[in-house]
């Protein structure tokens, strides 16, 4: 049973509160630290004096830009990272000082006197107007404010565009989402001229992270490790944060170790939401109903320095196209600097918000051809053995069965039937298994599989364990390979100074390409038990089921782990595997396999607006998936509801208000995420066709799971109140105004 | 103030202890700094997340909220105390088969929520689900931890 299987990651100790995070870990000698910030969204830094809060008893480090190193940094191609800002500030909550203290009254205290003055400069706060010539430029270097300008086409458009009979489209608007983790975002960071600098962390690009915290402060990257505690939820927002950069250079002042929790409100103001998207879409249509051309402009609002943004237009671009045989598409990026704080990636980025838009259009198409908008997906979509229009490769895919079994289960032929305002909307997804393109200098990933003294086997990897459950996954394939029960195998993985290099946990990579790492060094270790078994006994003698029966006699794993030791000086038996993915990284036009194979989803939601107030309720929901074999049934059903959920959420009531820079709503009661009575039962299948690609036949399934919840419940919306909602949240208020449009 | 004024007597986890300090620190920091039982976590500070959640005389609280004076001379029970009774090891096997648990921030907060319903079916209108409103999970969208719950209450009826 689950409950007995050992990992620090284990079901028991989260469910009796004996997991530790960052939280509830303190050093000896710790201080605590807090950041000055900038409470304007664009300004000069006129005079800047910490002299006061210096003299603060219990105070050990004031730092600003003038005491840290200036290395352009960051994470993505872009470097325009900077630890504190030096004469401009960039948006509100920018990071100006840093003071580390012996307790939390000094702190405060230090923190009220330091003195800033600032010239406010004029600031812009949407991705389009920071186009416009009289916007003020963020970064002199990046001319109008556009570090990031893609234009993809395929297909002939002209033709696409001729033959269309029917032609359906709109302006999409999809909000800043927090990313909710119930965990606020810290850090615990320590310095030793022996050691140099630890972070505790949680980030699930642990060495992306190490890498581009090294950049930053110029020091060797073996001069910097990343130890990654049980993460409390991330969904993106924890990958790589200036909070640790501020954490590392205090350390290194004060020598003492330093920690950072961040207070819920400080989370909200600095914690990098959704990458807001603005789509203009349209999508051409024949007679029959095959999709002609689509064609989509987007903006993308980076907030005044780039995370993961760059990423998330690439993604929107061109992922959903990979569902439907569009004969031809169009798509241009527009990624933009404004005064807001900086967005980053949310589970299913990109991919998300514009099938958000793409699944609404389709459905108006239906509608124009008076066709089911079931009927038309099933005539357009991808099936098994095609490469799609931007070159993915489906070895398999079970598209069709999933959508034909979502209407079986949601009651699919009821939609003409149903009492008034309520509707059921139905939307496709696709993802990736991990994303070729992420690290152009490696691609796969690593595990090392150990026999140790006991009989028990360890696995070590690079993806980080986020509650998904890669590691009972991981167990579980190691288990398979090498014929014993789960409960043998320990999954260890999350310092960069132990364990072998991984990209992280990004782009849903972990189950198929750290999956596939764990399967080869299993099957390698076991064939190794196997050689030093005919070495020890004879040829006769077979391994099976985790033991050698020989002579009479059986020898177990721990045995086996003896005669190893006794030949090696002690040495435990171990090999190290790396999996490299036979993916074609996508040239510059994104034109390429990028990933092992593609996870497909078919959802359907039924909800119910109340006329009077537009207030809608997900009262049914059904989802479908092509994830290959399913690795572990408990756990990913837990994260497909989890994903509907946070789907929910962000289109029915989540919206992160940003008014002129300034976050209105930084709390948990006036940001208001999904509760209990907010969910309703969720149905789930899953369409199970072992994928060659995937471990034991696996593909991913944790962001896939949110990609079509938009649209389903977008589309279940427009069915219901006869009106379609363009700008989420489709809140009650929005929804009464739609409503009242129409009528 | 004197010395005498910040000295608080609660019953913690069966145990008699005598604090002094603050008297309106929150309860939560004083559980998780100088009593050290961490299994209380903190997620908002504003009595809307739950993972703070603590019984005092056996209701479920936000200890983020509560000053350590004001429960003084109450019973405070933590995550830490419940892991020894039999219906809270039935409810960690529920919900370790159900997948109630993820990333785990939440999830002392809301064992010691359903622990506490589980005692008294009344205290919330005698539905888990409502019993769960003061309870944030942003991983697992609350289904699989219901389901765990409803096992435990099958495996009662049937007498398993
Ligand atoms: S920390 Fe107490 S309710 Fe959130
Ligand atoms: S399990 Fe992560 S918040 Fe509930």
């Amino acid at each position: 049973m689950e409950t007995k299987r050992k990992s620090p990651l284990d079901f028991t100790s989260k469910l009796t509160g004996q997991t530790r995070y960052i939280h509830d870990m303190n050093l000896p000698g710790q201080l605590v630290a807090g950041i000055v910030r900038s409470p304007h969204a664009h300004a000069r830094i006129v005079r800047l004096d910490v002299s006061r809060a210096k003299e603060v008893a219990g105070v050990k480090a004031v730092l600003t830009a003038a005491d840290v190193p200036d290395f352009a940094y960051g994470p993505t191609r872009f470097k325009d990272w900077n630890i504190f800002a030096r004469d401009r500030v960039l948006f509100v909550g920018d990071e100006v000082a840093a003071i580390a203290a012996e307790s939390a009254e000094a702190l405060e205290r230090a923190l009220a006197l330091v003195e800033v003055e600032y010239e406010v400069l004029p600031a812009v706060f949407s991705a389009s107007d920071a186009l416009n010539d009289s916007a003020p430029l963020l970064h002199e270097e990046t001319a109008q404010n556009r570090p990031m300008h893609i234009r993809i086409a395929r297909g002939d458009f002209e033709e696409g565009k001729k033959k269309a009979h029917v032609v359906c489209g709109g302006h999409y608007e999809t909000n800043r989402i927090y990313q909710g983790h119930l965990e606020p975002i810290a850090v615990l960071a320590n310095w030793s001229e022996e050691e140099g600098l630890t972070l505790w962390a949680g980030s699930h690009i642990p060495y992306r992270a190490r890498e581009t915290y090294a950049a930053g402060l110029g020091l060797p990257e073996d001069r910097v490790r990343i130890v990654v505690p049980p993460i409390g939820g991330s969904f993106g927002a924890k990958y790589v944060l200036k909070v640790h950069m501020v954490a590392a250079v205090l350390t290194m002042e004060t020598k003492r170790p330093v920690k950072i929790v961040l207070d819920r409100f400080e989370d909200m103001l600095t914690a990098h939401p959704r990458v807001p998207l603005s789509i203009d879409i349209e999508i051409g249509a024949d007679k029959e109903g095959n999709f002609v051309y689509k064609d989509v402009v987007v903006h993308g609002d980076a907030g005044a320095r780039i995370y993961w943004s760059p990423n998330v237009i690439a993604t929107a671009c061109s992922r959903p196209d990979n569902i439907y045989r569009f004969q031809s598409v169009r798509a241009e990026g527009h990624l933009c600097y404004t005064n807001n704080s900086p967005t980053t990636c949310m589970r299913g980025f990109g991919n998300a918000e514009m099938l958000f838009a793409v699944e609404s259009v389709i459905d108006d198409v239906a509608n124009a051809l008076g066709m089911d908008p079931a009927e038309l997906r099933l005539r357009n979509i991808v099936r098994e053995g095609e490469t799609t229009i931007h070159g993915y490769k489906l070895d398999t895919c079970q598209l069709e069965a999933c959508i034909r079994k979502a209407k079986e289960l949601s009651g699919w032929d009821r939609r003409d039937k149903l009492p008034p305002n309520r509707g059921l909307g139905m939307a496709l997804a696709n993802h990736v298994s991990g994303y070729s393109g992420i690290d152009l200098r490696f691609e796969g990933s690593t595990a090392v599989a150990r026999l140790k003294s006991t009989g028990e086997i360890e696995i070590e990897t690079g993806e980080i364990e986020l509650g998904q459950g890669m590691t009972s996954t991981y167990a579980k394939i190691a288990a398979q390979a090498l014929q014993i029960d789960e409960s043998l195998v320990t999954v260890k993985s999350g310092d960069t100074s132990k364990h072998p290099f991984g990209i992280g946990t990004l782009a849903s990579r972990a189950t198929v390409i750290g999956g596939n790492a764990v399967l080869l060094a299993s099957k390698q270790l076991a064939e190794r038990v196997a050689a030093l078994i005919k070495d020890q006994l004879g040829a006769e003698a077979v391994y099976a089921d985790g033991a050698v029966e020989h002579g009479g006699k059986r020898y177990s794993l721990q045995d086996i782990a003896a005669w190893h030791r006794a030949r090696h000086a002690g040495d435990e038996l171990s090999v190290k595997a790396t999996y490299r993915p036979d993916t074609e990284l996508p040239d510059a036009s994104f034109y390429g396999h990028p990933s092992p194979n593609y996870p497909f989803a078919a959802h359907v939601a039924e909800v119910e607006v109340d006329p009077e107030t537009g207030r809608t309720k997900v009262v049914g929901y059904w989802a479908v998936h092509d994830s290959g074999t399913i690795l572990n049934r408990t756990m990913a059903k837990s994260q497909v509801v989890g994903a509907v959920a946070q789907g929910i959420g962000w289109v029915l009531m989540e919206d992160l208000v940003v008014r002129e820079g300034q976050v209105r709503n930084p709390s948990m009661m006036d940001y208001r995420m999904p509760g209990a009575t907010d969910i309703p039962p969720v149905e789930i299948d899953f369409i199970e066709v072992p994928d060659p690609n995937g471990p034991l036949g696996a593909k991913s399934l944790g962001e896939v799971a949110l990609d079509p919840v938009p649209g389903a419940i977008g589309n279940a919306i427009a069915h219901a109140a006869r009106a379609r909602g363009t700008l989420l949240p489709l809140s009650a208020e929005k929804v009464w105004r739609m409503m009242q449009d129409k009528a | 103030m004197s010395s005498l004024d910040n000295k608080v007597s609660f019953q913690i986890n069966g145990r008699q202890v005598r604090w002094e300090g603050d008297p309106v620190r929150a309860l939560a920091d004083v559980l998780r700094e100088d009593l050290e039982l961490t299994g209380t976590k903190i997620g908002c500070r504003t009595g809307e997340c739950g993972a703070c959640t603590v019984l005092i005389d056996g209701q479920p609280v936000n200890s983020c909220l509560i000053p350590a004076a004001a429960a003084a001379d109450a019973e405070i029970e933590t995550i830490e105390h419940l892991q020894d009774q039999p219906v809270f090891q039935r409810l960690v096997e529920a919900m370790a088969q159900t997948g109630g648990v993820q990333c785990g921030f939440c999830t002392p907060g809301i064992m010691v929520t359903l622990w506490a319903w589980l005692q008294d079916r009344t205290l919330f209108g005698g539905d888990v689900t409502s019993a769960l409103k003061n309870n944030l999970c942003r991983c697992t969208g609350y289904r699989s931890i219901i389901s765990a719950v409803e096992q435990v209450v099958e495996a009662e009826v049937s007498g398993r």
